[in-house]
């Protein structure tokens, strides 16, 4: 079992404050860059700047320049059986040594199977096995990069007869066994709950205050199927009522905590990110009128735990 | 009960388009047949795997149009899956998995196309490096210069067609005129792609000044590359390739020959 007090001993060089950010998309570079809008940080999917050169690098340093940045990993496949892949580990070490990120987040799922790499985010069968596996991954994930990381609850399409331990419990369980923290994500809860029929609200009670410290709000879509009705996580539209709701009951108990709007497919002018970002900040600043007096929040989430 | 391993072994498969019916087992149903489930992650797969492509290969992508293209890519998602989770790196043998196509015999510049647009997408994210300008070279006595070898910005790309392969790739771009049109009988063309600073470039070649760049590329003297060229070549002027090359900023360092 590693050290879990050199991952959060480590003093950041620039944490993500509470407040809502947005997902950095190309097509919006350089008006961000332009008009330097007034929001809390940026995240990015940190696969997409792994290259060894070339503009996307000069983008992003632009943008580090300006706004605190999260790396938000879409590849490591923490969830995979067997060994991560080290190049992939390698090229994230670096990544994050350049932007020195404000958080480093992962998923509680997998993508990658002998060597092969789906693209997709597929849900575990929660397992004493799985539990080892994900729990190691994370922690040689950590001591990787020597800093604690998040890692965030997956939406779900399909669950497994073997699965033996509800997500929740199996989320707390990881963050025992590898002292990770949670990236909480509400549009994923509500997904899984109306998909599987539990209760959406149960599930974010479960989750400690002092574990979350990142929040992700997206917009996802319905297909019916045999007449019945699935959602798909699919980051293409608006944050929906009811994911609002849940997150409004959330801030209330947590307090103001760093919040992301993801939207990755059909991505629409800056100027409706940048309006979902502000819904999320007025929720924050309405819940907590006085936040402000408190100890800084970010450091609170920076060094939780 | 199935271990976590062959589990997920098996799931891949049927991303890749197997049968799910022997993962059925293993999945609760809960209102839906099991294989529905499973074709949601098939689904993902297919769809976001091809998006990639259509990214990396849009004038490709152009070209065919949205089913076509959707089907090609979907039989290629499914032979040649992704080693890397970089999705830049992805659709490196896109190309010629276009060339065995019969379904794309028509358009016969179309593999072309793609390797010129892999060409571009690796210069794109190459490493940055300073290029080599005629100033470092000032202090090189006159008679070495057939001694002289370089290291190759590390953008560099060459490739030959017998397509006019930049007029096709310059009329699809976002913003060309929707009218342009192209002759393909202006007959094959010699490209270098490299992205010395911020934007990828295209240059053309001679014949003779693609085979020496090539010589150049691989590490051979001033004097051999010129020497093949102009057995490919007979008219071949290296003074203007070379000037052309300096100035786009193809070179990254040079030593003498030994």
């Amino acid at each position: 079992m590693m050290d879990h007090t050199a991952h959060t001993k480590r003093s950041l060089v620039s944490p993500i404050p509470a407040r809502a950010g947005i997902g950095l998309k190309a097509q919006h570079y350089q008006e961000i860059i332009d008009t330097q809008p007034d929001i809390g940080w940026l995240e990015v999917h940190s696969e997409n700047y792994m290259c060894a050169g070339g503009p996307t690098q000069n983008w992003l340093n632009a943008m580090r320049e300006r706004y605190p940045i999260s790396l938000h990993g879409v590849g490591l496949s923490l969830g995979t059986a067997g060994p991560l892949d080290p190049l992939h580990l390698e090229r994230l070490v670096a990544l994050e040594r350049r932007v020195e990120p404000g958080w480093v987040s992962e998923h509680l799922s997998w993508s990658i199977a002998s060597g092969v790499y789906l693209n997709d985010l597929i849900a575990l069968p929660y397992t004493e096995e799985s539990l080892g596996v994900f729990s190691e991954h994370v922690e040689e994930m950590q001591d990787a990069l020597n800093r604690r990381v998040l890692i965030e609850n997956p939406s779900s399409y399909l669950r497994y007869e073997h699965s033996v331990i509800p997500e929740p419990e199996f989320l707390l369980e990881v963050t025992r066994l590898s002292g990770c923290a949670v990236l909480l994500d509400v549009n994923n809860v509500f997904v899984s709950a109306m998909n599987h029929g539990f209760d959406p609200i149960q599930y974010l009670d479960q989750i400690p205050t002092q574990l979350i410290g990142e929040i992700h709000l997206g917009g996802h879509s319905q297909t019916v199927i045999n007449g019945r009705t699935i959602r798909i996580d699919d980051h293409g539209s608006r944050v929906c009522d009811e994911v609002w709701e849940l997150y409004e009951h959330l801030i209330a108990r947590i307090g103001p905590t760093p919040t992301l709007i993801e939207w990755d497919s059909n991505v629409p002018e800056l100027d409706v990110l940048l309006a979902e970002a502000a819904k999320a900040d007025t929720i924050m600043a309405k819940a907590h009128p006085f936040a402000l007096l408190q100890t800084s929040e970010e450091a609170r989430h920076a060094d939780a735990g | 009960m199935p271990m976590l391993a062959e589990l997920q072994n098996a799931m891949r498969d049927v991303s890749l388009g197997g049968d799910a019916a022997v993962l059925a087992p293993a999945i609760i149903g809960d209102g839906f047949a099991a294989e529905q489930r499973l074709n949601i992650h098939r689904n993902n797969t297919t769809i976001l795997l091809s998006d990639a492509l259509a990214a990396t290969y849009s004038v490709v992508y152009k070209l065919v149009g949205e089913d076509f293209f959707n089907a090609v890519a979907r039989l290629f998602v499914r032979a040649q899956p992704p080693r890397s989770p970089c999705l830049f790196e992805y659709g490196m043998g896109f190309a010629d998995f276009l060339a065995t196509l019969p379904a794309a015999q028509g358009l016969p510049y179309l593999a072309d196309i793609a390797r010129l647009e892999w060409c571009w997408n690796e210069a794109f994210h190459a490493l940055d490096v300073a290029p080599l300008t005629s100033v470092d070279l000032a202090d090189v006595a006159p008679q070495s210069y057939g001694d002289l070898v370089f290291t190759p910005n590390p953008s560099l790309r060459l490739l030959a067609s017998p397509f006019p392969i930049k007029e096709i790739w310059d009329v699809n771009q976002c913003g060309a005129n929707p009218d342009a049109s192209v002759n393909l009988d202006e007959g094959p063309q010699s490209l270098a792609v490299l992205r010395p600073r911020g934007s990828v470039e295209m240059i053309e070649l001679s014949p003779g000044g693609f085979i020496f760049t090539e010589q150049l590329a691989r590490g051979a003297s001033l004097e051999q590359a010129f020497v093949t060229a102009s057995n490919a070549e007979a008219q071949f002027d290296p003074s203007s390739t070379l000037t052309v090359l300096i100035t786009a900023g193809a070179f990254h360092t040079f030593a003498l020959k030994a």
